[in-house]
């Protein structure tokens, strides 16, 4: 046997025993391939269609207790993930017949994993999905309806109940439920309490509010002339945008969604008015590639800027030093209070082959004893009512001076609206994002920046 | 050679300005894994207090042998498979005539041009497919991770390119003494070919050790990942966590530091430039 | 006739046996793949259900979109800063380490550094370096420097992405330069010096053409590769300020996250025919036989 040959048939066995080796491993009741293919699958997926189809009785009449792995898909992360260890036991010894296969998954990533999966008919039974992703997948049919599933009930209410008008309404796509919120994204006003006192002016509740405080504690810290620190952070996405837009009274779209309304009058002056904190030189423009803000808020060039509530965990890890220093408050508004409202929904993707069990398990987190984990563990807001007012979530916050800080994230849900659902939405949103940059630099008018972002989206809706 | 004495303190002038500017962010790197994370945007250059923490979080937080396992034994397939097959193939496509083969190498290099991120859904049903005919193969094994890289048109065209300068007489005189262009392959090209190999194993090494998208997409399990993947978890949401970033981008190349000053050594500094060994 | 054509298959058996294993895998795993991909490019097509014929349009409607040229332009512009520097501080930098210096080993080691380390850990570093705070700016002001915020500044932000590119990326051409270096025959470089050339003419008439086939892949591998550029895209900028750092890579992601396969698949074509046709004039021209 000549000196190179015996080394690659070892080689080509090792490849072909490593194969089996590797997958011999994950030869787990939890491969998740064993739940999509072939003949059983498509039995599962008539009998649940068949049940589904039977529009919203009880569910509960034919609990199916066939013993059922479900996938559930989690961007949450390993030790911050309210799925945690003890409640997925709890939640297995609940329903005997059901094992709950978690897989971690990076949030950066997991729209790529979740499409190819979804296209090749390998979704997973339950995925954590953030609600910026909902118009996509709700447009292209991708995600079974809850309300169908449920009955319209959760945890023997009705889901109506358990979730404030805004929630209620992210989760709704045309008559269905797309999605069960786990927590929410919507944004207060962060400001440093001990700057504002020292200057002795109070909490901002206008934009002329905002624009005086900025401009009475942004200072020139190292004498060129310009203002260097104690500054407003000004974004430019439309997570940002929208907040001012809303509080405008203006909208995103014309009620019918076939048109761009965010550049008339309302959204023009709010424009305006961020354009004019970056001038006067209180506004520091602070743009996605620049980061994230404890940067900024270490060597304190930033006092104060609008976000939700991950970035209470990015404070307390990002700038420990400055405990006791920051509050929160209701973001400063000119005619009605508003913000953007994102977080995280549950979702069923419709392909699943386990739906009702999926339901399940849905259902059990969002329990208000489940939904304390996002906030204990998480260090997020639980979208549920109920959680929102419980113990855990009423304690005062040291980092906060003794604050409640999910009384304040609580009143802003109330007043929080969600993205358009239409399939164009990312079209629109990047249009939009795009157009912010050159005019908050002071490089074209508001007007114009508006009116081009429109018109790409006029464009993007008319597909 | 002796140089003069202007020549060799520029020389090392240039040698020495350049590296600073490659290792500079590195420092910022490696500085950043050591400080707790109230420190790391204090801007001072040097870690205080110094902390092991993050290297612990990477270790703990994360089942770091099993990455690093998948990763060796994945990086090591890749490599093996594409040294000798990526070789073999591009001795036949520099020296060998056969009809078509200039038009297989343009097709060949026709997919070099497609994003890879296109082929991901194509790709992963193909496996999802393999795995339901195969179990042993296909989704979430390492069959599925290895076998679109196993044997790469980026490894054959380096190859082809370094084949091409070995002398036709010398393979000539071989196939006249009766030789069979397997034995020629192994006797006289494999080991002409000692510097391009080392470089073409490096490459492929690197590319295979960072890989992120396909294991990615194409692992289920835990116990499947590779290190990028598995490093990835460390992120949280819309937020990166610098202290243990840095730290898992410190410990993902340390590997490759080693390898590639062990293989450098050997092979681009070991053979005498050009000079055409006896072989037999 | 057929004779002959018969006695060139059966002569070519050898050429055929050894390049076997590499077209299987091309096969399955690329061609397969990217043959349904080019049926996608002429469908609507959202991955869930099935797909729409709609033959060349999405090609029409992107040629035609005056956001995607520009995407175009920038990439060409990213690729040509590139490929103008990068080869060049390659051969330059494998030159100097095929010097007996000492050390060379230590030199090697740290022009490779960032090529070993995977391009989204350099992008998120570099992000940091760049702010406006960041240590590029500190490092300039140690010379009286003044720098600018780069990644927020349409005029410097795809050149900032450039640069840090050719950073990640020249070991790559440092290290196959100096493998072919090592493949020149000494006695070329004998028989130069006996005639009398000096260093920079040995370069010219020994060193240039002894590197010819390694500077046509440096140069074809370079140009694919670059014409892809999307990592550093999507951490340190996201296309943005305004669109003057997307990428057609980039900008065909995002299509893909937004369902649109049909779209994604015809943005990888346009591109795979830009650099077919680059690809063979290079080749042509580099190799010539």
């Amino acid at each position: 046997m000549s000196r190179l040959t015996r080394p690659v048939i070892l080689l080509a066995a090792a490849v072909l025993a490593a194969g089996a080796c590797g997958s011999a491993a994950t030869q787990s009741p939890t491969s998740p391939v064993t739940s999509a293919s072939g003949a059983p699958a498509t039995a599962t997926a008539a009998a649940t269609a068949a049940a589904t189809a039977a529009g919203p009785a009880t569910p509960e009449a034919s609990i199916d207790t066939t013993p059922v792995t479900l996938t559930v898909w989690d961007y949450y992360g390993k030790d911050t993930t309210p799925f945690t260890p003890d409640a997925i036991a709890a939640f297995q010894k609940e329903y005997p017949w059901i094992t709950v296969d978690r897989q971690d998954l990076d949030w950066d990533t997991f729209i790529q994993k979740f499409n190819t999966a979804v296209a090749s008919g390998q979704s997973p039974d339950v995925a954590t999905l953030d609600m910026t992703w909902i118009p996509t997948l709700a447009s292209n049919d991708v995600l079974a309806d809850i309300k169908t599933l449920s009955g319209g009930a959760m945890n023997g209410k009705p889901i109506a109940d358990q979730y404030a008008a805004g929630p209620l309404e992210a989760m709704t796509y045309g008559d269905k439920y797309v999605t069960a919120m786990s927590d929410f994204d919507a944004y207060v006003l962060y400001y440093r309490a001990d700057l504002l006192e020292k200057a002795g002016i109070a909490v901002p509740k206008t934009w002329d509010d905002l624009r005086a405080a900025a401009k009475a504690i942004a200072k020139d810290a190292n004498g060129d002339g310009k203002l260097d620190k104690y500054r407003y952070a000004v974004r430019p996405n439309t997570f940002h945008f929208s907040q001012f837009l809303f509080q405008n009274g203006g909208s995103l779209l014309t009620p019918d969604n076939t048109k761009a309304a965010f550049n008339g009058p309302e959204g023009v002056s709010a424009l305006e008015f961020n354009q004019s904190l970056v001038a006067d030189g209180s506004g520091l423009y602070w743009s996605d590639a620049s980061g994230d803000l404890p940067p900024a808020l270490a060597d304190e060039r930033v006092a104060m800027f609008s976000d939700g509530p991950y970035y209470m965990g990015l404070l307390k890890s990002g700038v420990p030093d400055q405990a006791g220093k920051w509050r929160v408050a209701i973001a400063p508004y000119s005619k009605q209070p508003g913000s953007y409202l994102g977080g995280t929904g549950l979702s069923i993707p419709a392909s699943s082959a386990h739906q009702a069990a999926a339901w399940k398990f849905v259902e059990y987190f969002l329990r208000p004893e489940q939904q304390t984990l996002v906030y204990t563990v998480a260090g997020a807001m639980p979208a549920t009512t109920a959680a929102l007012q419980g113990p855990d979530l009423t304690k005062p916050d040291p980092y906060f001076g003794g604050q409640i800080p999910s009384v304040e994230f609580l009143e802003t849900l109330k007043t929080s609206t969600h993205f358009p659902y239409v399939s164009a939405w990312s079209d629109i949103d990047t249009a939009i994002g795009e157009n912010l940059d050159a005019a908050l630099v002071g490089k074209v008018t508001a007007q114009k920046a508006l009116d081009d972002a429109a018109a790409a989206a006029d464009a993007a809706l008319a597909k | 050679m002796r140089r003069s004495l202007p020549a060799r303190v520029g020389i090392y002038a240039v040698l020495l300005a350049a590296a600073v500017a490659m290792v500079l962010p590195f420092w910022w790197a490696l500085t950043t894994s050591f400080k707790l994370p109230g420190d790391i945007f204090s801007g001072s250059p040097i870690p205080d207090p110094f902390t092991l923490a993050n290297y612990q979080d990477v270790f703990r937080r994360l089942p770091f042998p099993t990455y690093f396992l998948n990763s060796v034994i994945v990086s090591g397939l890749v490599v093996g498979l594409n040294v000798i097959f990526g070789t073999a193939a591009a001795y036949a496509f520099a020296k060998l005539r056969f009809p078509g083969r200039d038009l297989i190498f343009f097709l060949f290099l026709l997919t070099l041009m497609v994003p890879f991120q296109v082929n991901l859904i194509p790709l992963y049903r193909i496996m999802v497919e393999l795995h339901k005919i195969v179990p042993a193969i296909g989704v979430d094994t390492y069959f599925g991770i290895v076998a679109p890289g196993a044997v790469q048109v980026f490894g054959i065209f380096l190859m082809r390119q370094f084949l091409r300068s070995i002398p036709d007489e010398v393979l000539e005189s071989a196939r006249i003494d009766g030789a069979s262009e397997w034995r020629i392959l192994r006797s006289i090209v494999f080991p002409l070919a000692g510097p391009g190999i080392a470089t073409l194993a490096i490459f492929t090494f690197i590319a295979a050790w960072n890989d992120f998208l396909w294991p990615l997409v194409v692992t289920n399990s835990d116990a499947m990942r590779t290190l990028p993947v598995g490093l990835a978890l460390l992120a949280r949401r819309n937020t990166v966590v610098w202290g243990q970033t840095m730290a898992g981008t410190v410990v993902a190349v340390a590997p490759m530091v080693i390898v590639f000053l062990l293989l450098q050594r050997r092979f681009i500094e070991g053979l005498t430039a050009g000079a055409v060994k006896d072989v037999g | 006739m057929a004779r002959t054509i018969a006695k060139r298959f059966r002569a070519g058996v050898p050429g055929y046996v050894l390049v076997a294993p590499a077209v299987l895998v091309t096969v399955v795993f690329l061609v397969i793949p990217m043959i349904q991909t080019g049926y996608w490019s002429l469908t609507v097509y959202n991955g869930v259900k099935p797909p729409q014929f709609v033959g060349l349009q999405n090609y029409i409607d992107l040629l035609t979109d005056p956001r995607f040229l520009r995407i175009i332009q920038n990439t060409v512009f990213f690729v040509v800063m590139g490929m103008a520097i990068g080869p060049v501080l390659g051969l330059a930098s494998a030159v100097l380490l095929n010097q007996s210096v000492r050390l060379r080993a230590l030199f090697r080691t740290t022009f490779f550094l960032p090529t070993m380390v995977s391009l989204v850990a350099v992008a998120t570093v570099w992000k940091m370096l760049y702010q406006d705070q960041g240590m590029i700016n500190q490092v300039l002001a140690t010379f009286g420097l003044s720098g600018t915020d780069w990644l927020n500044d349409p005029t410097t932000a795809l050149p900032a992405v450039v640069v840090t590119s050719i950073w990640q990326g020249f070991g790559f051409e440092t290290v196959v330069f100096l493998a072919a270096l090592q493949s020149i025959p000494r006695e070329f470089y004998d028989a130069a010096r006996v005639d009398g050339a000096g260093a920079w003419a040995q370069f010219r008439h020994v060193t240039l053409p002894g590197l010819r086939y390694t500077i046509v892949f440096v140069y074809v591998v370079g140009i694919i590769g670059s014409f892809q550029v999307f990592d550093q895209v999507f951490v340190m900028t996201q296309g943005r300020p305004g669109i003057s750092t997307r990428t057609m890579v980039y900008e065909l992601v995002e299509q893909f996250q937004n369902l649109r396969l049909g779209t994604a698949s015809a943005i990888a074509y346009i591109l795979l025919i830009i650099l077919a046709v680059m690809s063979y004039i290079q080749i042509r021209l580099g190799e010539g036989d």
